[in-house]
């Protein structure tokens, strides 16, 4: 038994170590070292704190995150009270609906915006030809407005949880006792999601705060910290890798505490209470009703309309950036002339992502849920580093690793797994690990002591008891490599394009028209491999969060 | 047939002693039970015998061979688990098999081996079944039938009757006893509730905070209990305070909360304080004073079918329990006197004031 776990705790540690840690020690490294002579220096971040468009970077990013958070937790908590607790029509579609955002990728929410209401918006046109001026969607407003309706979920999900967890005799019991429903609400009801709340709002500044995509479409010129350090490292004109490892040790450092704030913050709060009943629904009138209905499927819809508007625009016909309004599939054609290759790259480089951080993933969520000790816990923390890691700073420390020396993978496709692996590897990890807690430890010892080995015990027993939940697991990796940007658009080569890339190489030349393409087809990649495993999905959500 | 040699076993979480120095041997063929409460190091023992604990230092031999070294995967040991821990994604066969699989057995053999596996624990028609049609009682001889079919050296069994309801419990704990005779193997049984563990042992080790108190037959450890502790664990007893009075040369005084009881032999000097252990049903209801005989105020009458149990009081207020059989008559009420006589040889006396 020990062996097994032994060479599994060391095998991924040896994995994270090589893959991650070394990664960021040399990004830590770069931002430490005087251009040119090399000698250590906290140089670097003295000019970037002394550089007011730098401070504005990290300011421009911490306010959208900021103000995205408090978003995201005034749609989420009231969809989420009203999704629990009131008689809303089509409730379980609702529900499947809005932890879609989730997964789609943003940037294409932050490419829908621009169609619709940028400088040649067809909304922004359209209003200007009836003498009715859109104010400015680019910066902070749009960044804000997308964040916050692509990552509410992760405040809903675990708030309708907490609401649900309730269990009707303690409400009943604060009723009972003599309290108006207003005062149960406010002293059981809202302390026991408060921690909820809080757990998932941290999580949509996070989120927010590392995003690379939405800025870089929707921020023009404005300084955003994500999209900064992808210029300053890949920027030909002024390519500035010890500022750009300042900045990301300083994106890091933000991410790593709010995180560490949120774990902190849920270790000492508990707030499931085993609910046995679930909490009754409240009985509103039909005015109320009517309004919580219009509320909830208003906020989900409004969450999906973009990806909706990008479909439907992907099949008009554009002249140059223009749009008319003709049915056409132009688009799908001139995105996919050049070649298939983008197209047959994502869907090669997610599945082999996917499948890895599985085998990979399995084990250590196994491990971590079993096993106890310095190791475990080691493990445990190393594999939930990538979640604060953007995706552009893991990549900038593969490229510095790997770019000479014994093992170069930089221009290969090797190079672009491994990093979307490392990135998705706690949600392999977790999604692993709460199938194992459903699993009776006493079905392994049975195994074992019937004459298995541990090693076999788990390949034989363990593996096919989590099989349906690891299915789900692969799906979200592979939904959510698929449509990776971050790290994809600094590891990419000519040979090794994504969908991905190519859209946003679009965007930023003339291809307006091939990027709605570009854009539904990722849409796609993450609707039908859902619409496939539905059912395994539901139990999965969690491991989003 | 196997005999189990368990020399000075230790195991420590933190401060806490689990197994605290353990020898024990158990006889070939033998059920032999390890009894406690909650925490006594009973699981610990039995899960470092499987191999699923480590054993800090001494050692566990099978006959000749020691076996602690071994994985657990390769000590040939038969267990029955708590929860069964019947394997959800296989059908009946296939759970039965796995052992068999396990060893490499042909495959032409395992049919036959199942089959007559299942036969013995009366499943021989579940085969094609899956785990999830199965009743509790059910799934507890699959795991049996599971544990028996690889035709290990020991058997050992960790409170497998605790998840069922009480007549199922009893009806099973039957079951297992002929089954373990009937193969004649040596099995160790883990439990915490006393009647089972009466019912079903060759011999009985009660464990208390990781040690042995005492290790003996059903009867002996019943009747001549070692400490207070396995008195108490034991049947449930009266434990009274007293303080050894003069001897007459048969049989000493002991004056117990006001009464004065009679108890063989010369157990201490007079003025010593000592314990009395006075089981409840070696109190007998009594016409008149006469022989040995106490004393006691009724309180409240418990009718339990079978028998009753009087609550009653010693002339200073020392509450004590009798068990009288049902079909005696009993005319007395609340607050009435109760005269009981007893056998002096059948009190216990401990030392000290535990």
């Amino acid at each position: 038994m020990k062996t097994f776990r032994t060479f599994v705790t060391y095998a991924a540690l040896a994995f994270l170590g090589l893959f991650l840690l070394y990664p960021l020690s040399l990004v830590l490294n770069a931002s430490l070292r005087l251009d040119g002579t090399g000698a250590l220096t906290l140089a670097n971040y003295g000019s970037i704190v002394a550089s007011p468009y730098y401070l504005h970077s990290l300011g421009n990013s911490l306010m959208a995150s900021a103000m995205a958070t408090v978003l995201a937790a005034l749609i989420g908590v009231p969809l989420a009270f009203c999704l629990a607790r009131i008689d809303i029509p089509g409730k379980a579609a609702l529900l499947t609906l809005a932890a879609l955002p989730l997964v789609l990728p943003s940037f294409v929410a932050a490419y829908a915006l621009v169609l619709l209401f940028g400088h040649a918006g067809v909304i922004t046109t359209a209003m200007r030809a009836i003498g009715i001026p859109i104010g400015s969607i680019y910066g902070l407003p749009g960044i804000v407005l997308v964040f916050a309706f692509t990552l509410y979920p992760f405040v809903l999900m675990p708030t309708f949880a907490g609401f649900r967890a309730v269990d009707a005799s303690i409400e009943e019991a604060g009723r009972n006792l003599g309290g108006s429903r207003w005062h149960v609400f406010r002293t059981v009801l809202l302390p026991v999601v408060s921690p909820a709340v809080m757990a998932g709002a941290l999580l949509v500044f996070i989120e927010a705060l590392e995003n690379f995509g939405v800025p870089a479409v929707l921020a023009e010129d404005r300084p955003f910290l994500a999209v900064d350090i992808f210029k300053l490292f890949a920027g030909e004109a002024d390519s500035d890798p010890a500022s750009a490892g300042v900045l990301s040790v300083l994106l890091i450092i933000c991410t790593a505490l709010i995180l560490l704030a949120q774990r902190h913050y849920l270790s000492r709060r508990r707030f499931s209470t085993n609910a046995r009943s679930a909490p009754p629904v409240l009985p509103l009138s039909r005015g109320w009703r009517i309004v919580a209905a219009a509320f909830s499927w208003g906020a989900v819809l409004l969450s999906l309309l973009p990806f909706a508007a990008v479909l439907f625009i992907s099949f008009m016909k554009f002249r140059g950036p223009v749009l008319s309004w003709e049915f056409d599939i132009g688009n799908y054609v001139m995105l996919l002339r050049g070649s298939y290759e983008p197209l047959y790259n994502t869907f090669l480089l997610a599945t082999v992502a996917a499948v890895v951080t599985i085998i990979l993933g399995a084990p250590i969520g196994y491990i971590v849920t079993r096993q106890r000790g310095p190791s475990a816990m080691a493990l445990d923390l190393v594999a939930m580093i990538p979640f604060v890691v953007s995706g552009t700073v893991l990549a900038i420390g593969l490229i510095i690793a790997f770019n000479s020396g014994v093992l170069v993978l930089t221009g290969g496709w090797l190079i672009i797994v491994i990093a979307y692996v490392v990135r998705k590897l706690p949600f392999g990890v977790r999604s692993a690990s709460a199938i194992v807690h459903q699993i009776d430890p006493s079905l392994e010892e049975a195994s074992i002591n019937l004459g298995v080995s541990p090693f076999r015990t788990f390949v034989r027993l363990t593996v096919p008891l989590m099989a349906s939940g690891l299915v789900g697991g692969f799906v979200l990796v592979w939904i959510t490599a698929a449509s990776e940007l971050s790290s994809t658009i600094v590891l990419y080569t000519s040979r090794w394009s994504t969908m991905t890339v190519r859209m946003y190489q679009l965007l930023e030349g003339t291809g307006a028209g091939a990027a709605t393409a570009a854009a539904s087809i990722l849409i796609l990649f993450t609707c039908v491999p859902l619409l496939l495993v539905h059912r395994h999905l539901r139990r999965q959500e969690d491991s989003l969060l | 047939m196997t005999t189990i040699r368990i020399d000075n076993l230790k195991r420590t979480y933190g401060t806490v002693r689990a197994v605290d120095d353990i020898s024990l041997t158990v006889g070939r063929g033998e059920l032999f039970t390890l009894l406690g409460p909650s925490g006594c190091g009973k699981t610990t023992l039995l899960r470092m015998i499987a191999g699923f604990n480590e054993v800090e230092s001494g050692g566990i031999w099978f006959d000749d061979e020691r076996i602690d070294l071994l994985p657990a995967h390769k000590r040939n040991i038969g267990m029955v688990f708590q929860n069964y821990a019947i394997f959800p994604n296989m059908t009946v066969e296939a759970n039965v098999a796995y052992g068999l699989r396990a060893r490499k057995v042909a495959t032409a053999d395992i049919g036959a081996r199942v089959a007559q596996a299942l036969a013995r624990v009366r499943l021989q028609d579940y085969g094609p079944r899956r785990p999830h049609e199965l009743s509790g009682g059910q799934l507890q001889r699959v795991a049996i039938a599971r544990a028996l079919v690889v035709e290990p050296a020991v058997l050992l069994f960790d409170e497998p009757l605790s998840n069922l309801d009480a007549q199922l419990r009893v009806e099973m704990r039957v079951e297992i006893r002929q089954l373990q005779q009937s193969l004649g193997i040596t099995a160790i049984y883990v439990t915490h509730d006393q009647e089972e563990a009466l019912a079903i042992s060759d011999r009985i080790a009660v464990l208390r905070s990781g040690r042995v108190e005492q290790v003996a037959a059903p009867e002996e450890i019943y009747h001549q209990p070692k400490t207070a502790f396995v008195a108490e664990f034991l049947g449930g007893t009266n434990m009274l305070r007293g303080v050894a009075g003069s001897y007459d040369g048969a049989r000493t005084e002991v004056m117990v909360g006001g009464a004065r009881f009679l108890v063989k032999g010369q157990v201490a000097p007079a003025g010593r304080q000592i314990m009395l252990s006075v089981r409840p049903e070696i109190l007998r209801l009594a016409n008149e004073a006469s022989g040995s005989h106490v004393e006691v105020r009724l309180k409240l009458r418990e009718f339990l079918g079978p028998v009753q149990r009087l609550h009653a009081a010693l002339p200073d207020g020392t509450p004590i329990k009798i068990s009288a059989l049902s079909g005696q008559p009993l005319a007395a009420r609340t607050g009435d006197v109760l005269h009981l006589s007893y056998d002096p040889a059948q009190i216990i006396v401990f030392p000290g004031t535990s």
